[in-house]
């Protein structure tokens, strides 16, 4: 089986490319396709689901909800891949943005050494680190604790080292959890 | 430095061009012939003003007939750069300005040449370097900053010739401190004109620190970063693996005749190749990345089209790259065709150009408000480029 995702653009398909193999066993594919932001990705998603030829697919989609009202953006998603003949697909919403699922493992900015000697993970308690979700900016609050942040090469350089046991972010876990139902079931079958 | 705006007039396309407010990264976009190469070349042509003299920097672009914008041959070429930058250990906002003009027999020289700075907060500038046709004056106790403007002392000199500027001539004594700091820095430009025919060859044995302005001596500054700056070269040469399928190493070694050549290794062979017998795109990512590990990074970086003969997936990170180069000491210039790279690039960065009546107008991604509302909704610049909403950048309306 495959598992193709459609991400809204690059740093995301970066984080996935590392994480995936570790969330996936070995028998099941993952193809990443990136988009140029919101628009291009909605727009894309009836073609890629109703287009798609080859048979034992499944589709992931992410969006980041970007301050949005994640519950019906999530409803919308979910009504236009059941409208293109494909309602497994699994949607997930990204709150606010890539970059909170990186600010919910302060320990794993540490480790990619973007700020030398950084002991960000000291900080993870603390009220505005706690809950990276409700953050509202969280590129911006990356780029304030790591002066020069580039969302690409970051991206890069921290996935490798998340935990996807011990993340704050609750869309994080959600995400993840649902890729492995998801290949679980596909197990099953 | 920081180039904080720059006034151009009468330089060929760019009649009457005011840049304000420049970001430490700008990215240019515009139809062919929009004046972006223009806008390039203006540095170009200041370097080359100091280097050699105005006359040859005009002779190299096809005399001042052809450098002066059509229908005002008998109006100055001017340009004027506000810089803020460290000057008598002080941060400051100064003005160069440079007017060339035909004298009274139809030949060219600087009309004027100015370089001014406030000495306080508050207060009109002041004249720092004041000359025209090759005499004026410099002032030579700058460092001493409480004296009354009475009490500074300045020395009249007279140029080589009226084609000389007075930071070239003056540029080279101690004691004129602001005009040799404002040399320096537009010597130490980098005005990009990549060849990569240029960079393939091997070349004749040296030391190089900085990329030249084509690219032919590559295999010494590699040798350089090597020899030098040994993280940083290893640094260079993971992302390359990274980017260029099947390259592990590259190293510049001696020829039995003395000069120095690039060895491209791939993982899968035994011999290494060298560069002639390497892709265009391979050489051009090394350039890139040595370029932009310098160690001593330039005030000024200009580059058109790095989009060329490389991978459309590169261009995201390598528009990050140019941008985390970009700092408060140095500044990077990029034109580009390419939406896959703008992709990569912060709103704040983007202008456009487009020509009306002939002549080029500068607009600002960041100044339009539905372009704002659409990256903050979450579309990317590159693809708002696309579909458009760069309204006079696209050459059909």
């Amino acid at each position: 089986m495959t598992i193709v995702f459609l991400t809204e653009e690059k740093s995301m398909k970066v984080m996935l490319n590392e994480i995936l193999p570790q969330i996936l066993p070995m028998d099941i594919e993952f193809l990443i396709l990136e988009h140029e932001g919101k628009s291009d990705l909605e727009k894309s998603i009836p073609r890629k689901l109703k287009g798609w030829k080859t048979p034992n697919t499944h589709f992931v989609v992410l969006r980041d909800n970007d301050g949005a009202d994640c519950i019906q953006i999530k409803n919308r998603l979910v009504t236009i891949c059941s409208q293109n003949g494909r309602p497994d697909t699994l949607v997930r919403i990204v709150c606010q943005e890539l970059e909170a699922w990186f600010i919910g493992d302060l320990a794993a900015i540490d480790s990619a050494d973007l700020v030398r000697n950084s002991r960000f993970k000291e900080m993870q308690g603390i009220a505005k680190f706690r809950d990276p979700d409700k953050i509202v900016n969280p590129k911006d609050k990356l780029r304030h604790l790591i002066p020069g942040y580039q969302a690409v090469s970051g991206a890069r350089s921290i996935s490798k080292h998340l935990n996807l046991n011990q993340n704050r972010s609750a869309s994080f876990q959600t995400f993840v959890s649902g890729v492995q139902q998801l290949a679980n079931n596909a197990a099953v079958i | 430095m920081q180039l904080e705006s720059l006034a151009i007039k009468n330089f060929k396309v760019l009649q009457n061009l005011h840049l304000k407010n420049i970001p430490p990264f700008a990215v240019f976009v515009g139809a062919n012939g929009s004046g972006k190469s223009t806008l390039f070349d203006v540095f170009g042509f200041l370097c080359d003003s100091l280097n050699h003299n105005v006359r040859q920097a005009l002779q190299k672009r096809g005399g001042f007939k052809e450098v002066v914008s059509r229908g005002h041959e008998e109006e100055c070429i001017s340009v004027e750069l506000k810089l803020r930058m460290r000057l008598l250990d002080k941060d400051r906002l100064v003005t160069y300005l440079v007017e060339i003009g035909p004298d009274a027999n139809g030949i060219p020289g600087v009309s004027r040449e100015i370089l001014r700075f406030k000495r306080q907060e508050f207060g009109a500038p002041y004249h720092f370097l004041d000359f025209s046709w090759g005499k004026g004056f410099a002032v030579f106790n700058e460092e001493d900053f409480d004296k009354l403007d009475e009490n500074l002392d300045r020395e009249h000199q007279d140029l080589e010739s009226p084609s000389t500027l007075a930071i070239k001539g003056l540029g080279q004594f101690q004691r004129f401190r602001a005009a040799s700091t404002i040399r320096a820095l537009i010597e130490n430009w980098h005005v990009s004109d990549f060849h990569i025919s240029a960079a393939q060859g091997s070349v004749e044995a040296g030391f190089a620190e900085h990329l030249s302005t084509h690219g032919e001596n590559l295999p010494l500054v590699a040798q350089y970063l090597y020899e030098n700056h040994r993280a940083e070269f290893d640094n260079v040469l993971r992302t390359m693996e990274r980017r260029i399928p099947g390259i592990k190493n590259v190293t510049a070694s001696s020829t039995t005749d003395g000069r120095i050549v690039l060895k491209f290794q791939d993982g899968n062979f035994h011999d290494p190749f060298i560069s002639r017998h390497v892709s265009d795109g391979t050489i051009k990512m090394f350039a890139y990345l040595l370029l932009l590990h310098d160690p001593t990074p330039h005030p000024l970086l200009c580059i058109e089209e790095p989009e060329n003969q490389l991978y459309p997936s590169l261009l995201a990170e390598l528009a990050e790259e140019f941008s985390s180069y970009s700092s408060n000491e140095a500044q990077v210039f990029v034109s580009t065709h390419s939406p896959d790279f703008l992709n990569g690039v912060e709103l704040n960065s983007i202008f456009w150009l487009s020509k009306d009546k002939g002549f080029t107008n500068v607009y600002r991604a960041a100044e339009d408000e539905n372009i704002v509302g659409l990256v903050n909704e979450g579309d990317l610049p590159g693809y708002l480029w696309k579909a458009g909403m760069f309204r006079e950048a696209d050459p059909v309306q």
